[in-house]
């Protein structure tokens, strides 16, 4: 089966938050059926980045748009619903759950979306094959979930609406480290499982390096680094120096 | 003495179911939207008057008006919510401006009631509706069975399109993160405004259930604000099952002190439920 997800773009991206300048002139594309990782240490703009692809930040200057068969839709500008609509899911910072409904409501939410209402049966289904805790406490409110059920039933409400492009913001931030490489490594596995395009955003170098194609360094919002490879992001001077601080 | 209290206890059960309807559009919009709706009884006056009028002109059975009517007062509901987003809500003074802003809403309802109809009672003269059915001991007039099955009807429906529907949980889910809705490819302002529509449009059948069980006058909204409150809060905000429940433990508390200490007593117990409830389970019988 070839991958159809289309290529994401980012161009000249601009924005910030009043005099803050939280990104500066980033450019940087996501092929079909790759994961790249956006790295760098907390507040250096890799959040901002993504919330701006979602819409969730207004950029200053620059684009954002998807390419497929030739054709370019912008979404710089558009509606957070209307990209969400796209095919983009964001498995956001913080997880963001509706905490006072049940792990199955979540997930059932997480379907809204025109393209993925049909699917929802199966999707239910392959999400609770694959993360047999979210079955058990199917009824259970996600506010009572532990931090790590709560981070596989935010991967999993992402997953139920069906999207081309998973943009993952901080999966590791609170969980314990045998779970930060649990989660790394179920984001691989779901990413190979629905081919899809995986952007990560992640402060945990090694863990994100583990499955990342390639990845970008984020220094004071503007990209210092770019690594073509796994190889090149660990063997980069920049990274050891700015980022590892060794 | 049995037969009076059995006879009380049913009238109460009958009595809640009624509760029920008149509390549900409140429960919608205050626990799912967190919009303290207080002009709710004045939506319901508005409904009452409405299958008034449907009966007085066409003939029409009144319960059968107020269902008919709830498109426009969905529509109206919608337009009502849009007001209230954006003078308000989108600029983050939904607190006491908003509170402000439906009072007045609840005061222009009455207003045109009384210019339209005059401070006059009104009833409906229903044959059918003074018919007693009952067993043993216990004999009870349509007038209060048929509202408290037609309540009952109307929360199963509500229920099977909030617990079973996309956007159903989307409105269960709208207060509790808004931003990861839109994430969800839905509008949050969209939602909210079909909710609040949804909970006017019960206004209608509600008001058509008290013109039903009695006849109305313009200001008697006001003698229902009270009560909605208590029976939502007691119920747990973001429960409709709730709601339910509290407003038939209200009914028949209400009844038995009708019966065993006079009708003057009765609006009290309404407070005295909330106060105990607020002390003892704050979050009410149902809530989260």
């Amino acid at each position: 089966m070839p991958i159809s997800a289309p290529r994401l773009v980012v161009e000249g991206l601009s924005a910030g938050y009043g005099a803050v300048r939280a990104l500066e002139d980033v450019t940087l594309s996501l092929e079909p059926g790759e994961t790249v990782a956006l790295l760098g240490t907390s507040g250096n703009g890799k959040s901002t980045l993504i919330n701006a692809i979602m819409g969730l930040v207004r950029p200053r200057a620059g684009a954002v748009y998807l390419e497929e068969d030739g054709r370019r839709t912008a979404l710089a500008g558009s509606r957070t619903e209307a990209i969400a609509d796209l095919g983009l899911a964001l498995v956001p910072e913080g997880r963001r759950l509706f905490p006072k409904l049940t792990v199955e409501e979540n997930l059932l939410l997480g379907a809204y979306r025109g393209a993925a209402r049909a699917l929802r049966v199966d999707r239910i289904a392959e999400c609770f094959d694959a993360f047999p805790v979210l079955k058990d406490r199917r009824r259970q409110l996600a506010g009572n979930m532990s931090g790590g059920e709560q981070q596989m039933l935010a991967l999993a409400r992402a997953l139920m609406s069906a999207p081309r492009i998973l943009l993952v913001d901080e999966p590791s931030v609170g969980l314990a480290p045998i779970l930060v490489a649990r989660m790394i490594d179920t984001i691989a596995a779901v990413k190979e499982r629905y081919r899809l395009s995986v952007l990560m955003a992640e402060q945990n170098f090694h863990q994100a390096v583990r499955i990342a194609d390639r990845g970008y360094v984020l220094v004071h919002g503007r990209i210092e680094f770019e690594g073509r490879t796994a190889n090149e992001l660990r063997n980069s001077e920049l990274v050891r120096t700015y980022y590892l601080g060794t | 003495m049995f037969d009076l209290l059995a006879n009380a206890i049913v009238a109460g059960l009958l009595l809640g179911g009624f509760y029920a309807a008149v509390t549900v559009g409140l429960s919608i919009a205050f626990g799912f939207l967190d919009i303290v709706n207080i002009a709710h009884p004045g939506f319901i006056m508005l409904g009452a008057f409405a299958a008034w009028f449907a009966n007085d002109q066409w003939g029409i059975d009144p319960i059968v008006a107020g269902v008919l009517f709830t498109p426009i007062f969905f529509v109206a509901g919608a337009i009502v919510y849009r007001v209230y987003h954006v003078s308000f809500e989108r600029r983050g003074d939904a607190g006491l401006r908003g509170l402000a802003f439906f009072f007045g809403v609840l005061f222009l309802t009455e207003v045109v009631l009384l210019l339209l109809f005059s401070a006059d009672y009104r009833g409906v003269d229903m044959p059918y509706l003074e018919t007693m059915i009952g067993a043993g001991p216990v004999a009870v007039p349509l007038r209060m069975v048929v509202p408290f099955l037609v309540s009952l009807a109307m929360f199963a429906v509500l229920q099977l399109a909030f617990n079973r529907t996309f956007l159903g949980r989307a409105i269960r889910a709208v207060s509790q993160d808004q931003l990861a809705l839109r994430l969800m490819a839905a509008n949050p302002v969209r939602v909210k405004e079909i909710a609040f529509g949804i909970a006017v449009a019960t206004a209608s059948v509600a008001g058509a259930l008290l013109l039903t069980i009695a006849p109305i006058d313009p200001s008697m909204g006001r003698d229902y604000i009270g009560r909605v409150f208590a029976i939502a809060v007691l119920g747990g905000l973001g429960s409709l099952t709730g709601t339910l429940l509290a407003a038939i433990t209200l009914g028949v508390a209400e009844s038995l002190t009708a019966t065993f200490y006079g009708p003057s007593w009765s609006p009290a117990v309404a407070f005295g439920a909330l106060l105990i409830a607020l002390v003892v389970r704050p979050s009410g019988l149902l809530g989260r």
